[in-house]
């Protein structure tokens, strides 16, 4: 579904790589999870799959499509929530939503059942008139999923999204995950929330100064980094020092 | 250690000019040189032009004022020139620095009282008028002093009226934005009414300068003159009721060497500090509070009739061109800053045929303008498609997104759907805009129907390839890193440089369109503009081709 191959970006005027040669591969009806320390190069990864910044060198493909050949096909197989989703303040809330139904062409009747079916649950009924700007972080976060949620895409992908979300709603939104996948499809998020990775993610990534440092299911990763029975804490400590040293 | 209040003036002038963004882009990395280079090359021209306007008009004023033994009519004139101007846009910049700056959440927090905030605020607008008036007065002072064979005195008296000069005018602005303000904050239609204010505070003072140009006269400088000279003591009444600071002002510098210019001197400083403290004593009580008031986002009017929410499917063109339409006319700072321009030159026309020498009244002399139809057509066609960039919609429509560009690059679409959605915002609002001044031209002037309904078609036509051309010109280097969301249109090159081609392209085809109206072939300049249509709309889709769909990949900002 999502396949990145020796991927590399070094931003304009930097000194190094911000995501250095690489590889993922990353199956239908996956939920994985991309960890890392700060400034490891997450959210450059995860623009470089949404087309919004260009990979240097390497190939990356969404649900088939190449994604610097066909950014239109691979576009409309992903659905996107930034870390912190900046959107238009001064939209309404069912505007926004409008909008992405209309981009994304989801027809009429199934576009009034799933807004309703998301709103309903996120409780934003009441304030999808309003305009965006005297929405709270939450709120905003909230509309952002259910605007990228609108056309089922076969590839949800998100960054941090935990972030600003209350226990109910970060509840909430972990079943609305399942759901997606259970359905075929795909989700590929950031998060530096261990525990979410460890019980929620089928397979999780670690990347540390740019490079994958282990991948796998929370079995293979205890294996590489020699720790049985320990959590996913102490292996991201162990592997993200080890990355340290030279 | 520096005194506060002059380090927070420092550093809001630092982000308001975006001074150390202009300085590590040119001095440490050395980047875009070029660009800043192309730019004093294209400004020179313009300075030496306006530099002469006004050395020439100061020399004008003089002689003809020493025939009546008051040569200082120059200096008056000088002055409510510069008022008047300060005034004029002054109301968008207050309206601008003092309630949409970004700036103001962080001013806030900081343990300063809505008195100092004002003054800093102010001072940060006055900062930038002294930068305008230099440009008139400069050259219009010098000439005077020249021709006047003026001392030390005068020297000393110009640098201190050119401090105090602006300040009134300012003040006037400010003190009705801020009780404008006040009224608006409370009200849920916040936006709405400070798009109406905003027109409303401008239309009035252009009428005002309307009223004192039709009593004073304004248009052809010879006759405007002669009108001076006529009737200088009559001018000098008339200014004198709406700005006394303007003759105080130009007294002061001319009686510098006597007891009687400094009394006046100090009449136009007293009169500055008591407005300065006027404005104060407003803003104790209600600048703060209208700020607080304003962070209080307003819910949105369009809320109240659909709160709950009507799904309603559009096609992808007619969706995109409806939300670029929605987010600039909802920003006060785009929409004032844009509609101005469909509501000044129709009057500012309309003065200039109230001015004429004529026995009659305006609308006969208009009817009796016996004018050719292809020169009605070609004025129709290009004067909509001037508008076009001037309204500043197509030619900063990504710079406007700034930190919300990520979004629409995150869609699914093609560049040319992008691209051709905002041309067509841009050229729909645009048309509407146009029609406000030309219909009631074409009814008054009696205009054949058949050329006004032709002129606006390809009007329409020729603006939208325009735009299209434009917004290729905005894609090259959007401007997305601003705070102030004024920024993306006020202090934007590539709106500088859009209006600039503009003018330069209407004006070559305004002369060829003009000579072939006059002659026997003017069926040419229908043909002529339409072919300057197609031949653009090909570049267009060339540049969009070989560059634009490269840029469009490669942006990295705006997230
Ligand atoms: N716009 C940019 N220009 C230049 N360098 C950048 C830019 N954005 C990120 N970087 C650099 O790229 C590297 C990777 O950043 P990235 O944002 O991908 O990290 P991240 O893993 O998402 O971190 P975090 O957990 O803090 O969100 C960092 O070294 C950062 O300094
Ligand atoms: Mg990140």
């Amino acid at each position: 579904m999502l396949k990145l191959e020796r991927v590399a970006k070094k931003y304009k005027g930097a000194g190094r790589y911000a995501v250095h040669y690489l590889d993922l591969d990353i199956p239908r009806g996956e939920i994985f999870g991309f960890l890392g320390p700060n400034g490891a190069g997450k959210t450059t990864t995860i623009k470089m799959i949404v087309g919004l910044l260009e990979p240097d060198q390497g190939k990356i493909q969404v649900n088939g499509f190449d994604v610097t050949e066909d950014p239109v096909g691979a576009k409309r197989s992903c659905g996107f929530v930034p870390d912190n989703p900046e959107l238009y303040p001064r939209l309404t809330g069912i505007e926004y939503l409008n909008l992405m139904g209309d981009v994304y062409q989801v027809p009429g009747d199934l576009r009034k059942k799933r807004i309703d079916y998301y709103l309903n649950m996120f409780e934003l009924t009441g304030a999808v008139g309003d305009l965006i700007q005297s929405y709270s972080r939450g709120m905003r976060q909230k509309l952002a999923l259910t605007g990228a949620l609108l056309h089922n895409p076969p590839l949800f992908i998100l960054d941090e999204p935990m972030v600003g979300l209350d226990p109910k709603s970060s509840h909430l939104f972990k079943e609305v995950m399942r759901e997606h996948v259970r359905e075929g499809n795909t989700v590929f998020f950031s998060t530096h929330v261990l525990e979410v990775a460890e019980k929620f993610c089928d397979r999780v990534g670690i990347i540390h100064n740019g490079k994958l440092i282990a991948c796998g299911t929370l079995e293979e990763l205890r294996e590489q980094s020699q720790q049985e029975d320990s959590s996913l804490e102490k292996i991201f400590l162990q592997l993200t020092e080890e990355g340290e040293r030279p | 250690m520096r005194n506060r209040l002059w380090s927070v003036y420092l550093s809001l002038l630092n982000m308001q000019y975006g001074v150390s963004v202009l300085r590590h882009r040119y001095l440490k990395e050395r980047r875009r040189l070029w660009e800043l280079l192309l730019l004093t090359v294209t400004l020179i021209p313009f300075g030496v032009i306006m530099f002469r306007f006004f050395w020439s008009m100061a020399e004008m004023l003089f002689v003809g004022g020493l025939g009546l033994g008051q040569p200082h009519v120059a200096l008056v004139y000088g002055a409510v020139m510069a008022s008047l101007i300060t005034l004029f846009f002054g109301f968008l910049s207050v309206l601008s620095a003092f309630y949409f700056s970004t700036d103001l959440e962080l001013l806030v927090t900081l343990p300063l009282s809505s008195t100092e905030i004002l003054l800093v605020k102010f001072a940060v607008v006055l900062t930038g008028k002294y930068a305008i008036n230099l440009l008139i007065l400069l050259p219009f002072w010098l000439r005077y002093g020249i021709l006047a064979k003026a001392g030390v005195g005068y020297v000393i008296s110009a640098v201190l009226v050119f401090l105090l000069l602006p300040v009134i005018p300012l003040l006037i602005a400010s003190v009705i934005m801020v009780l404008l303000m006040r009224v608006v904050n409370l009200s849920r239609h916040r936006d709405k009414l400070t798009l109406i204010g905003g027109l409303l505070v401008v239309g009035l003072s252009i009428g005002f300068q309307v009223w004192l140009s039709t009593n004073v006269g304004e248009g052809d400088p010879q006759q405007m003159l002669e009108l001076l000279l006529s009737q200088t003591e009559g001018l000098v009444r008339a200014v004198g009721r709406v700005f006394p600071t303007a003759i105080w002002a130009a007294r002061a510098m001319a009686q510098a060497h006597t007891l009687q210019g400094w009394l006046n001197f100090g009449l136009l400083a007293g009169a500055s500090l008591l407005g300065l403290g006027a404005l104060m004593f407003i803003g104790k009580r209600v600048f703060l509070a209208s700020i607080l008031q304003g962070f209080e986002a307003s819910k949105g009017s369009a809320g109240k009739r659909r709160a709950k929410g009507t799904v309603k499917s559009r096609p992808v063109l007619g969706t995109l061109s409806l939300l670029e339409v929605r987010l600039f006319l909802r920003d006060p700072n785009y929409a004032l800053n844009g509609l101005v321009g469909y509501v000044m030159f129709p009057i500012l026309f309309a003065v200039s045929l109230f001015t004429q020498e004529f026995t009659g009244s305006p609308l006969e002399l208009l009817a009796t303008l016996e004018l050719p139809s292809m020169f009605i057509f070609g004025v129709i066609v290009l004067y909509v498609t001037a508008m076009v960039a001037m309204s500043m919609i197509p030619s900063t429509t990504f710079s406007r997104e700034g930190k919300y560009l990520w979004f629409v690059r995150s869609l699914p679409l093609k560049l040319e759907e992008v691209i051709l959605s905002r041309a067509l915002a841009a050229a729909g609002v645009n048309l509407v805009g146009c029609l406000v001044g030309v219909l009631p031209m074409a009814y008054l002037a009696r205009w054949q129907w058949g050329s006004v309904l032709l002129g606006v078609l390809l009007g329409a036509l020729l603006s939208l390839v325009w735009a299209v051309s434009l917004i290729l010109w905005d894609l090259r280097r959007p401007m997305l890193d601003w705070v102030n969301p004024i920024r993306a249109v006020k202090s934007n090159l590539n709106a500088v440089v859009g209006l600039a081609a503009s003018m330069v392209l209407v004006g070559a085809l305004g002369v060829i369109s003009f000579r072939l109206s006059q002659g026997s072939s003017a069926w040419l300049v229908p043909v002529l503009l339409g072919l300057v249509g197609l031949a653009l709309a090909a570049v267009n889709y060339y540049v969009l081709q070989r560059f634009g769909r490269k840029q469009w990949r490669q942006i990295e900002g705006g997230m």
